[in-house]
């Protein structure tokens, strides 16, 4: 059950980038935060159930409404449509993530082999390095500001799910410190991007290239 | 006790500030909140105390802790008049306020922290909080220059984050705890590949805010387009904040018996940065980022103190401290400049010894005191490095670092000299400033001063 929303996460990782709508990326994100939560509650069984409930509100909340629903209000304010000519062409930039999942699976493959990492789940392990892996390279090859947003939310999808496939778990009060500190970085790069928006002209951070030696 | 409200301290005078909501009160409580922050950290280590292993100090972080409560009250001093002065709306200078002193608080709780989880997430309330300051002034430079720290800094932290969790993955057994106390006595039974690709993930994280080549770029930017007392509190402070995260996963590598993987690492970053910064520093046409550089520089070269082990650890915390305070002299001085010439550039600015006997010689002073010409401290702590540097054996890397340094020098003195001498320029009137800006920089150097000769002595 776990290996189906393992596939289907990775799935959306390519979608990100086969796509030039921004909505639909945001729509792959709210889809990857629903698939963290179906991962906490079927992945991690004998969790504390205080800690379950924690991850499942995190996952729910944060990850599939509230994040989102903040990115297309941004969007939509700003009148942003589409991401018009990426620095990469979207067939490459599909070709080149779908090579990133395969990578980051034959990776974890590799670590399974080696018997280097018992208790490790390693189809999580691969999904999540695909995915901080693909957050960079939206970072680096689009070029509108709030695509790099959201290539920064994939890379915390990833490690979200890094820390799922190691057993054992983070203390309480650190899970809460970090939701907080990715929730307020995820809003106040929302409001730079509607003040970008209107100081420039564009919201492209090749704009963003004045201060320089 | 005193923990506790050395840590509560932040939010209350946050908090105050939007009671009161004037001009006035906005300048006064940090000030108020620096004088409390002193006596906090006096009585601290008069008594430490540790707060159920979470919050608490040792030898290592009460060097930090006081620096930070001397800088931030020298800077909360300039950043009186700086306010009082500022034209801008009263509200704006009421968030300017409270933003300060939540970053204040935050970087307290940074140094701390007895727990990696919470030091992290303190350092990323560092980021957010400072975003704001960078972006104080508004305008598409300001905006540029948030927009990139707060970016950067924030998916090098994410990388940060990505270590500790393989930190955790490296620990035996079922529990993980984060303390660093429990991390230590575990670090010899860590799984040593794990624990490798950790402390190259939190080194990158970390030494990204602590501005440590190659992952500096955020660094000048956001120095030079950050109001003066928002950059003397972002390199004499943060940056120190940033170092002592690495210091502690340091001491877990070193524990672990991965001493020559750690120090490989830092001799690497610490003499790039050198390197890196000795380029730019040479035809640097902008003085506040000149300063930025020069950051750039001393903490590569605390990074190759650390990496240096344990002969070195003395000069690393002089090395630091000296920094902090000549740096943070420099910054409030350029504050002066900016203010005086409205300008950044340095060939904008020249004849400051006619126009500004004062700041003319408060840029000289601080520029001797971060060259580290005697009677600097810097003078013996660089010293010690290249000593150990030699007597371990690393000829090429301490000639390499000595030529470097001497390159660093050479560009910064020929700005320095080239803006206090020469004709003043018109339009520089001689308009008087408050002695507030002033008093904290000649403080700080006068206190560098009397260390470089107590050290001078004790070396005798």
């Amino acid at each position: 059950m776990t290996a189906f929303f393992a596939v289907i996460f990775g799935m959306t990782l390519i979608y990100a980038c086969a796509t030039s709508r921004i909505e639909a990326y945001i729509r792959a994100l709210a889809l990857q935060g629903f698939l963290l939560m179906l991962c906490v509650i079927f992945g991690r069984r004998g969790m504390p159930a205080a800690s379950l409930i924690f991850l499942c509100v995190e996952t729910l909340a944060f990850k599939t409404v509230i994040i989102p629903w903040f990115l297309m209000y941004t969007v939509r304010k700003n009148g942003i449509l589409r991401e018009d000519e990426p620095y990469l062409p979207n067939f490459y930039s599909v070709v080149l993530a779908t090579a990133i999942s395969a990578a980051g699976f034959y990776v974890s493959f590799l670590m399974l082999r080696s018997g280097a990492m018992p208790g490790v789940n390693a189809l999580f392990f691969g999904a999540a390095l695909s995915a901080v892996a693909t957050g960079l390279f939206i970072i680096i090859s689009r070029k509108k500001v709030i695509t790099h947003v959201m290539g920064f939310v994939m890379m915390e999808n990833g490690i979200f799910l890094l820390s799922l496939s190691f057993s054992g778990e983070m203390p309480f009060i650190v899970n809460l410190g970090v939701l907080l500190d990715l929730f307020i970085a995820v809003f106040l790069l929302g409001l730079f991007v509607s003040r970008i928006n209107s100081t420039f002209e564009e919201q492209e951070v090749d704009m963003l290239s004045e201060l320089k030696d | 006790m005193a923990l506790l409200l050395l840590l509560l301290l932040a939010p209350f005078f946050a908090a105050m500030v939007f009671v009161f909501r004037s001009k006035g009160a906005n300048a006064i409580l940090p000030v108020i909140y620096a004088a409390g922050h002193l006596f906090f950290t006096a009585w601290l280590t008069a008594d430490p105390g540790s707060l159920s292993g979470y919050f608490g100090v040792d030898e290592t972080n009460i060097i930090f802790l006081w620096i930070l409560s001397v800088v931030f009250a020298g800077v909360a001093l300039y950043n009186f008049d700086f306010i009082k002065k500022s034209e801008a709306a009263v509200l704006k200078t009421t968030y300017y306020s409270a933003v300060l002193l939540i970053f204040a608080g935050a970087m307290t709780a940074v140094l701390m922290s007895f727990n990696l989880g919470l030091m992290w997430i303190f350092i990323e309330a560092t980021t957010l909080a400072s975003a704001y300051l960078i972006y104080y002034k508004a305008g598409k430079n300001a905006l540029e220059a948030a927009w990139k720290y707060i970016f950067i800094c924030s998916i090098a932290i994410a990388f940060a984050f990505a270590g500790i969790i393989f930190l955790c993955a490296s620990i035996p057994g079922v529990q993980k705890p984060l303390s660093f106390g429990s991390l230590y006595q575990a670090a010899p039974f860590m799984n040593h590949l794990w624990l490798k690709t950790a402390f190259v993930l939190m080194t990158v994280g970390f030494g990204t805010k602590a501005g440590l080549a190659p992952v500096h770029s955020w660094l000048p930017d956001a120095h030079s387009e950050a109001p003066s007392p928002v950059s003397a509190l972002l390199s004499a402070t943060l940056l120190n904040c940033a170092m002592m995260a690495i210091i502690r996963i340091q001491k877990i590598m070193i524990l672990s018996g991965l001493e020559r993987e750690a120090a490989g690492y830092l001799m690497f970053m610490g003499l790039l940065s050198v390197f890196v910064a000795a380029v730019y520093i040479i035809r640097i046409g902008n003085y506040k980022r000149m300063l930025a550089y020069s950051s750039i520089e001393n903490m590569g070269l605390i990074a190759v103190g650390l990496s240096l082990g344990n002969g070195a650890i003395p000069a690393v915390f002089i090395q630091a401290a000296g920094h902090s305070f000549s740096k943070a002299a420099f910054f409030l001085t350029s504050g002066n400049i900016l203010k005086r010439y409205d300008a950044r550039e340095i060939s904008a600015v020249s004849g400051m010894m006619k126009s500004d006997r004062t700041t003319a010689w408060l840029w000289i002073g601080s520029f001797v005191m971060i060259s580290a010409i005697p009677p600097s401290p810097l003078f013996f702590s660089e010293f010690k490095i290249l000593r150990v540097m030699f007597a371990a054996g690393l000829w090429p890397q301490a000639a390499a670092l000595l030529l470097l340094l001497t390159a660093v020098i050479y560009g910064m003195s020929s700005a320095v000299f080239k803006m206090c001498f020469g004709e003043a320029l018109v339009g520089a009137e001689k308009e008087k400033l408050s002695p507030l800006r002033y008093i904290s920089q000649t403080a700080f150097i006068a206190i560098l001063t009397l260390a470089g000769f107590i050290l001078a002595a004790a070396s005798i």
